[in-house]
């Protein structure tokens, strides 16, 4: 089968290494969004 | 939030995160710091302390959501309906989380993205209904009714929540850790022999579980706290222009 899903089969630590990395992401993805709204908030604020 | 809490968090995760992936997998533990070998799992048992909070944090959000729900119900205080939507917000954040997380993990465990076990049907009914939440809130445009109706709508969609997470797939036939299975010998529905369904943590993971927990559930309230604070401040400088 496909050479990575192979690799990724024979060293599990890595799908887990996946899995916390998709973590992190939705993490960031939140905080990002929160960002987004306090800036619109400062720039409404200072009109 | 008290800067304490952050400190804490930061260990703590660290922690997590260096107790999670560094201890080696062996067949045979001696020392406290080796986990079990599980056939079929093996490195993979790891994902536990990784997945299983984000779905526990999805039901802490939407228990969350309810009470605020209720809570906005008796005193009609339009903050309330702000930590409400802001717990249920983080809730389906959560959810996707964990039905990401859990797919990827499927498809080097069952061998598929998706094929609707029991757990995966559960979560993805759970995520329609928050998501119907969403729906529900963004149709309505008089403030008042939107927060009555949707923090009724918390509740109800509550109520459907354990029974999702914690009790279907554990009665059901399935391949998720927990599932039933139906003995060969007998035809009786028991609960499975599969070393990878009926995983249970060693006292070592354990710690570093609790801790996973503990970590994800602080992450929650910052989260949380930030959110309903920026969703009063929107809502106050609306008020003054």
């Amino acid at each position: 089968m496909n050479p990575f899903y192979d690799f990724l089969e024979q060293n599990s630590l890595y799908i887990v290494m996946i899995i916390v990395l998709l973590v992190w992401f939705g993490i960031f993805a939140f905080t990002f969004n929160l960002e987004k709204r306090v800036k619109k908030l400062e720039e409404k604020l200072n009109q | 939030m008290r800067a304490f809490w952050k400190y804490l968090l930061l260990i703590l995760m660290t922690l997590v995160i260096l107790g999670g992936l560094i201890p080696p997998i062996v067949a045979y533990p001696k020392n406290f710091f080796e986990f079990p070998l599980i056939p079929g799992l093996e490195d993979k048992a790891r994902i536990i302390f990784f997945h299983v909070p984000t779905a526990w944090l999805t039901v802490l959000a939407y228990l969350i959501a309810m009470f605020y729900g209720i809570r906005y119900l008796k005193k009609k205080n339009i903050y309330d309906d702000m930590k409400s939507v802001s717990a249920a917000a983080l809730g389906l954040v959560f959810c996707i989380l964990a039905t990401v997380t859990g797919s990827v993990w499927a498809k080097f465990t069952w061998g598929s993205f998706w094929h609707w076990d029991p757990r995966e049907t559960s979560i993805f009914i759970l995520l329609l209904i928050y998501g119907a939440y969403f729906a529900l809130r963004s149709a309505l445009d008089s403030e008042e009714k939107r927060a009555r109706l949707s923090a009724i709508y918390s509740i109800i969609a509550f109520l459907t929540t354990p029974f999702f997470i914690f009790i279907m797939p554990r009665l059901m036939i399935g391949l998720h850790p927990g599932s039933l299975e139906i003995d060969p010998a007998t035809g009786q529905i028991r609960a499975s022999a599969n070393p990878v369904i009926k995983f249970q943590m060693a006292a070592n993971m354990r710690v570093v579980f609790f801790l996973s927990l503990t970590a994800f559930t602080i992450l929650y309230f910052w989260f949380w706290n930030l959110t309903h604070r920026i969703l009063k401040l929107e809502y106050n400088s609306q008020k003054e222009i």
